[in-house]
């Protein structure tokens, strides 16, 4: 090779070792520069990319009664879900989902869309209780990286294992974007309460969500577990019910095949033992969230199921308002105990006749005050009414817990009404005429109460008194040992002379257990109950002849209130039947409660499930 | 033919770094795809056959005066463009390309070989033609290369295509060609580029260039492996993960870990580490196989050194571009280190070119 050519080409070669060695040098920098420095951004995303942070849903506290015995309780469902993240066509695994769990395409769609706007790493649960075929068609896809961005979870779900009490405790559901916007605390997808008991005491019961910390390959199957933060289940709940009373119930009401509510108290805590809204719905059935035709059927049903009648019904009070009339005339002072009417079965006030129940059979007669509560004789009711006036009426009424909030701790209570002059003026704007009092006498014309308010009556008379406050909670778990819960403070309280408050209570007892009274059927032996019927006109006559075309059930509503024993009473309460016809009917459901009650009480075998006919002939009062 | 002192002159240490870099890339490989579940797990060993295909073929290249080589190179370079015409009729079809030919034991990538036969051809016709290199000349170099580049480009593979081009521009430029000229070509290159975009380059190949320039643009689909490969090699730190930790490429975020980013998975399991030490080996071999073409006796010997070893480095450097996701996603493997039997025979035959023509540089 020339010399000359040699020297060139070494020139060149030393050139392209320059370039090398340049290159790598530049190399070098670069992966020093993305390893070194720039080390813990790549580092995170390496972790994000093969890390997935998965939700691990709390359990609500469970819920006990008195006893300890479970009343909600939870169970494992499945629930199908996509995680957007993971999701590279999402209109390709929306079309494969919803043909893998056998659901309409543009169902599917509506609830992805309904969460398009939350990050994308939070599940968008498509479906919720997925049976186990549904599970197995999902999982196998998901193996062959069909659907890497569908996940199958295993959630807590409520379970009401009685269907008992519905609107007691309620029921549970997703949370709605009001809620989330309202209680930051709550976060969409979340199952919150959404009536009762669930929805009063969420907060104790829902618990902290854990989190599970997995690694996943690009196709997101989970390879392990890299830690678990477990979940915290929700504080456990004792209530004041009593499982054997609120079973007694709604035997009481299955047999007997009405419609109504009723509510039991502790008269001197006013602690609740039992409380029904008939009819009733399957809380179940929304712990997995409901579907669209059963929530259809449950809001257009004309028995209107998911209205709690115990707290949100109002209804004339009849016959049962008698004692809160008998009342307001001791107190003020107008009648005594001895105090008699003549009852020919009618009498005339303000131009107008006003019969007495009785006034196919020629009336009452003379009469005292026990006897006209033992009788239910209106005559009597008319003319203290008219002696006493609606205003004293409607203060010896509210003392007595009528007319007022009671205070439950229940969601939506609605207020009933005992009239007054006041009232009439803001509410009518017109003048109250003495005429309208003698209606209000026997419980009918303006006055309306709700059965929660009736049960706190019946406490409030058979203490003494005391408008105690119905509540349910007895207990909480915060997860060292149970913590009481404190008992609400009444509502407030009247000084009752006990000689004139026995007289009613006589008349009470007489109504139960002595011949002619009207409350026989809840008579048990050895425990002096006491009580009143109550036959409401749920339409004047009047009226019922007008619409005596109509198909509208027209029956009278049924009550019986009552305590027991006279003396010392450890029970209270109101049974009410929606077109129960008379007070009598009422009364049969509470001899069963009072049985099983009592038994319980004395140690003797509880009554089995009654078979309860009810009398549906109209004929008394 | 193969005289016991020539046994002297055979450049160990490339030789050793060669095999170390090897040895690398089937720890890798055995990294990446050895686990029992996968259908892959054997790979490591057909590398391993691979590697001793390419020793065979590399003593083959080594026994043999290079100047038989490059006398013979005009057949060696017409078969060559007969079996990649082949190819293009009768080559298997492998995810939308053809570019193997199915041998019953493996498949055969012919455009591999086709860098050696253009080494050697370009070798000879510039060595044979001696001083500096005319219009003509440069233009029959260029033809020559372009033909079989051409025929590769329409399997198509376009990585590989490319890698021919650095073989005739340092061939030339190390036969003397002006610098003037060599900005021209470049000029050229640059120019015809739109061109090219607008009518040569397939929808797949524009959206690797314009997703390289943005990938997050399209994040889960061609941007995905350029975002992965940088979060691969970043989250190897200084020490790296260590052997079979690496989370990207072993739970497959990585595409083709084994293969096109095996660099990648270095860089995550050795860390930075261990990327100098594969560095400094690549490096090494190159400065190493330069200097075999300055001490070669003749400028036939240098040009073919230097032909073999200018697609080896491009390749080397483009792919560990690519590994760090500094460089758009083509299918190019890393030489020595990748998964693959015909790049690993053909490099391996064109290194022991290479040694060929330092062994010989006291021979006539």
């Amino acid at each position: 090779m020339p010399i000359e050519e040699r020297r060139k080409a070494g020139t060149r070669l030393s050139g392209l070792q320059v370039v090398v060695v340049a290159a790598f040098a530049v190399l070098a920098v670069c992966f020093w520069v993305l390893q070194v420095v720039q080390h813990k951004k790549f580092e995170e995303l390496a972790e994000n990319n093969h890390q997935r942070t998965l939700a691990w849903r709390a359990p609500r506290g469970l819920v006990f009664d008195r006893e300890g015995r479970v009343l909600v309780e939870n169970r494992h469902s499945y629930s199908i879900s996509i995680v957007r993240e993971h999701t590279k066509n999402l209109d390709r695994t929306i079309r494969t989902l919803a043909a893998v769990v056998g659901l309409d395409q543009a169902a599917v769609r509506t609830i992805v869309d309904r969460h398009l706007r939350e990050p994308t790493y939070r599940p968008i649960t498509v479906v919720q209780d997925a049976s186990l075929a549904q599970v197995a068609a999902v999982v196998a896809r998901r193996l062959d990286f069909e659907l890497p961005d569908v996940v199958v979870e295993q959630v807590p779900t409520r379970r009401y294992p009685d269907t008992m009490g519905s609107h007691l405790f309620g029921y549970v559901g997703e949370v709605s974007d009001s809620q989330v916007a309202e209680n930051t605390a709550l976060k969409s997808g979340d199952i919150v309460g959404q009536s009762g008991l669930e929805k009063v005491y969420n907060t104790l019961l829902m618990g902290e969500d854990g989190a599970k910390r997995v690694v996943v390959n690009s196709v997101g199957r989970e390879i392990r577990t890299l830690d678990e933060d477990l979940p915290t289940e929700g504080k456990r709940l004792q209530l004041t019910v009593d499982y054997d009373v609120q079973k007694a119930i709604e035997d009481g009401f299955d047999s007997i095949g009405l419609n109504g509510a009723a509510v039991v108290l502790d008269p001197s805590d006013g602690a609740v033992l039992g409380f029904t809204s008939r009819p009733a719905y399957d809380p179940n059935a929304f712990a997995s969230g409901i579907d669209h035709s059963t929530w259809a059927a449950l809001t257009t049903d004309r028995d209107r199921p998911l209205n709690d009648r115990a707290i949100q019904g109002r209804y004339a009070p009849g016959s049962t308002f008698k004692m809160a009339v008998a009342l307001a005339g001791l107190e003020e002072g107008i009648i005594t105990p001895e105090f008699h009417v003549y009852c020919p079965g009618h009498a005339n006030f303000y131009g107008r006749d006003f019969k007495c129940w009785r006034f196919s059979r020629g009336g009452h007669g003379s009469i005292d005050l026990r006897h006209a509560i033992q009788q239910s004789c209106d005559v009597y009711f008319y003319t203290v009414a008219n002696m006493v006036g609606v205003d004293k009426i409607n203060k010896w009424a509210t003392a007595l817990g009528m007319g007022v909030l009671s205070g439950i701790d229940l969601p939506n209570e609605v207020q009933g009404i005992v009239p007054s002059t006041e009232w009439k003026r803001q509410k009518m704007h017109e003048k109250w005429y003495a005429g309208e009092t003698i209606s209000v006498g026997i419980g009918q014309g303006q006055v309306t109460t709700t059965p929660i308010s009736m049960a706190v009556y019946m406490a409030t008379l058979s203490n003494g008194g005391t408008r105690v406050t119905p509540h349910l909670l007895k207990a909480v778990d915060d997860g060292d040992g149970w913590k009481p819960a404190p008992v609400p403070a009444p509502q407030s309280k009247v000084t009752i002379d006990p000689e004139k408050l026995q007289a009613i209570k006589d008349g009470m007892w007489m109504a139960v257990n002595e011949p002619g009274g009207t409350g026989g059927a809840a008579k048990i032996l050895g425990h002096d109950v006491s009580g009143k019927t109550g036959t409401a006109q749920v339409i004047s006559n009047q009226g019922k002849a007008a619409a005596g075309k109509t198909e509208r059930d027209l029956r009278d509503n049924g009550w019986f209130v009552f305590f027991a024993p006279r003396d010392n009473p450890q029970i209270a309460g109101v049974v009410f039947l929606e077109h129960g016809v008379h007070g009598g009917n009422a009364a049969l459901v509470v001899h069963h409660i009072l049985d099983t009650f009592f038994a319980k009480k004395d140690g003797k075998p509880l009554p089995p499930k009654p078979t309860l006919t009810p009398n549906l002939n109209p004929s008394m009062g | 033919m193969f005289e016991r002192r020539l046994y002297f002159h055979i450049d160990w240490a490339l030789l050793a770094a060669i095999f170390a870099l090897c040895g690398m890339g089937v720890v890798m490989i055995y990294s990446t795809t050895a686990d029992p579940t996968r259908a892959s797990s054997h790979l490591w060993i057909t590398q391993l056959y691979a590697i001793g295909l390419g020793l065979i073929a590399m003593v083959f290249t080594l026994t043999l005066d290079y100047r038989t080589f490059t006398d013979k190179s005009h057949f060696i370079y017409i078969g060559l463009l007969a079996i990649l015409v082949y190819v293009l009729f009768f080559g298997t079809t492998q995810m939308g390309a053809r570019r193997w030919i199915f041998l019953k034991i493996f498949n055969l990538q012919p455009s591999e070989f086709a860098k050696v036969g253009v080494a050697l051809v370009l070798a000879k016709f510039f060595g044979e033609k001696g001083g500096e290199p005319q219009w003509t000349d440069l233009a029959i170099g260029g033809v020559l290369t372009l033909i079989p580049l051409g025929l590769i480009a329409k399997e198509p593979d376009l990585g590989t295509a490319v890698t021919l081009v650095p073989v005739f521009i340092a061939v030339a430029y190390l036969a003397g060609m002006r610098l003037r000229i060599l900005g021209v070509i470049f000029l050229a290159i640059v120019l015809t580029a739109p061109a090219a975009w607008m009518f040569a380059l397939k929808p797949y190949q524009k959206q690797r260039i314009s997703t390289f320039l943005d990938p997050t643009q399209d994040a889960k689909g061609a941007g995905y492996q350029q975002i992965q490969a940088r979060i691969t090699v970043g989250s190897g730190g200084l020490t790296g993960k260590g052997f079979k930790q690496g989370t990207q490429g072993q739970l497959r975020f990585l595409p083709v870990a084994h293969n096109d980013f095996i660099f990648s998975v270095l860089a995550e399991e050795q860390g930075f580490a261990g990327v100098l030490v594969a560095l400094g080996l690549y490096l090494f071999v190159i400065l190493r196989a330069l200097e075999s073409a300055r001490l070669s006796k003749d400028q036939l010997g240098s040009y073919l050194v230097l032909g073999v070893l200018a697609s080896f480095t491009f390749q080397v450097i483009y792919n560990i571009t690519m590994s760090a996701g500094l460089a758009p996603v083509k299918g190019l493997t890393l030489p020595l280190m990748s998964y693959g039997g015909s790049s690993m025979i053909a490099t391996l035959a064109g290194f022991g070119l290479v040694l060929n023509v330092r062994m010989r540089r006291f021979t006539n």
